[in-house]
């Protein structure tokens, strides 16, 4: 029995023995799983964390998104209004540009003076009103026709003016301004006439020209006034000249009689002043006339020396009285071709000039050269001289040098401009040299 | 016996002036003013020279030359005119006018030895 017992209980020990192993396996095993579960919860917590992370990521993008959206929210606003602020940009532009197109329109149509605009051949782009109205054509009327049909032009003759020789050929061919210098006349539709100044300038876009436009003005009553104030000045210097002339005959017959010595200087000096009257009056109805244009140089046979010889004379008197020597230098017989009035109207305002404005004891000298194609007259003074700085106001009318001598001798200032312009009239040219306290020297040069 | 002047100037002032200047010098001066009233003169009497004025109401000083010339008339004619353009210079020359003085242009000491050359 207890062998019994004894091996029983020896099974027992090897079975609680096995029992024990395979705890113990077990119980690895356990370790083991353990293990691996907690390598499994590790890498769980490192999903895990992994998960938090992007769904943190998630919710940046998110709210990333979120301003984004609320960006282009905003954008899609700015844009709406800039939309509207365009469109009414644009409606408030086009109103101004209509505006300012209604406003040239206004102005074109107000000019007060006939505008025409060709093309580059010279049928008609554009009229203004005024231009309509001046040659009584309707609105419209004239569009695309040529200007030489349209408006007829001729001179103060009646001639027509062909147009080949009307201003805007010439401006289309010189692409430059051109203005007329003598009257012209347009003839309304009507077949009236009416006397214009005109200015015809080009129109180009960039470099091209593209054709010209023109502006004229009916001067019917600047003609008037003109005529009226010609007539004035005519009449008024007859009214002077006639009881003048019977002043200067007494005196110049007076001085032929057997005078005492004091009646005779009285009377010499009373006959040069209302010569020197005379002489105003005329050189004023010459300017009246130069400046009416009303001038043609009337040519003839000149003996210069005689001339010459002529208009020393009639300075001899101031001259003698102021101490003044005279020096007069022409080729014998020399003679040209030219308008006498005019001429001795430039040499006697030239010799008079370097008389006046020479001090006592100076010399003055007109001197006459005939050069190759040209005859050259000189007047030269030992003068006061023109200051440098005002040399080339010369030319002007009622210019007069800051250095006369005081006290002032007598003097308009209207001497040199006469003779610059009467100069020009007859086709010669004028220079002068001069300096200050040394002199004076005018040369004119004419065709011979 | 005298020489015989015969003006033909509107201007009454400057007709008159003349008259009397010539008058001092024992000449014998008839004064018209106007160009008929000077051929009327004319006719009656050919005078030792004539002082003509252009511009003439009536008959202008022209038309006095044209008399003289288409009557013959032996009379020396000193034209005195305030115009002085070329075309009436011209007309004067081939109606033989002897001398031709611009009346406010001319130098005047020239116009008595002019009048004194005529009536030596």
């Amino acid at each position: 029995m207890r062998k019994t017992i004894h091996s029983a209980s020896n099974g027992i020990a090897l079975k609680l023995k096995f029992l024990a192993k395979e705890k113990e396996v077990v119980r690895r095993k356990l370790v083991v799983t353990a293990r691996e579960k907690e390598v499994v919860r590790r890498k769980l917590v490192v999903t895990a964390k992994k998960l938090r992370l992007k769904a943190r990521q998630l919710a940046a993008t998110a709210k990333e998104k979120e301003v984004v959206r609320r960006k282009l929210v905003i954008t899609a606003d700015a844009l709406r209004i800039s939309r509207k602020t365009l469109e009414k940009k644009v409606l408030e532009r086009t109103k101004d540009l209509e505006k300012v197109r209604a406003k040239d329109e206004a102005i074109l149509a107000s000019i007060g003076e006939g505008l025409v605009a060709t093309d580059k051949n010279g049928r008609i782009l554009l009229v203004n009103k005024a231009c309509e109205r001046l040659l009584g054509w309707k609105e419209g009327e004239t569009q695309g026709k040529l200007l030489s049909k349209v408006i007829p032009m001729s001179d103060s003759t009646g001639k027509t003016i062909p147009a080949l020789e009307r201003l805007i050929t010439k401006t289309l061919k010189d692409r430059s301004t051109t203005t007329t210098t003598t009257t012209m006349y347009y003839k309304r539709k009507d077949g009236t006439s009416f006397p214009v100044a005109l200015t015809v300038a080009p129109i180009f876009i960039g470099k091209d020209l593209i054709g010209a436009v023109k502006v004229f003005r009916d001067i019917t009553k600047e003609k008037e006034i003109e005529k009226a104030r010609s007539e004035f000045m005519s009449i008024a210097s007859h009214q002077l000249r006639t009881p003048l002339t019977a002043i200067r005959w007494v005196l110049s017959s007076l001085k032929r009689e057997n005078l005492t010595e004091d009646q005779a200087k009285l009377v010499k000096t009373a006959h040069e002043t209302s010569m020197n009257m005379a002489s105003t009056i005329r050189r004023m109805l010459m300017i009246s006339h130069l400046e009416e244009d009303g001038m043609e140089p009337e040519l003839e046979q000149v003996v210069l020396q005689r001339e010459l010889e002529k208009i020393s004379r009639l300075h001899d008197a101031h001259r003698q009285r102021n101490g003044l020597e005279l020096a007069l230098q022409c080729p014998q017989d020399l003679m040209v071709r030219t308008d006498k009035q005019l001429l001795i109207e430039i040499l006697d305002n030239l010799l008079s000039n370097a008389l006046k404005y020479t001090p006592r004891g100076g010399k003055v000298r007109m001197s006459v050269t005939k050069e190759k194609e040209s005859i050259r007259i000189d007047v030269a003074d030992t003068g006061y001289g023109i200051p440098q700085e005002e040399q080339k106001r010369i030319p002007e009318k009622f210019f007069r040098a800051s250095n006369v001598a005081s006290p002032v001798e007598a003097g308009t200032g209207i001497g040199l401009y006469m003779v610059y312009n009467i100069v020009r009239l007859i086709g010669g040219t004028i220079s002068f040299v001069s300096q200050e306290n040394k002199g004076t020297t005018f040369t004119l040069l004419f065709p011979s | 016996m005298s020489k015989h002047v015969l003006i033909a100037e509107d201007d009454t002032a400057l007709a008159d002036l003349m008259a009397k200047v010539l008058s001092k010098y024992n000449i014998r001066v008839t004064i018209t003013y106007n160009g008929k009233e000077a051929v009327e003169a004319l006719e009656k009497e050919v005078p030792d020279l004539l002082l003509l004025d252009i511009l003439m109401p009536v008959l202008d000083g022209h038309g006095v030359m044209r008399f003289i010339r288409e009557k013959s008339l032996e009379c020396p004619v000193i034209v005195l005119s305030n115009l002085s353009d070329k075309e009436t210079r011209d007309k004067c020359k081939e109606m033989q006018a002897q001398n031709y003085f611009v009346k406010n242009d001319l130098d005047d000491d020239d116009l008595w030895p002019a009048i004194e050359g005529y009536l030596r």
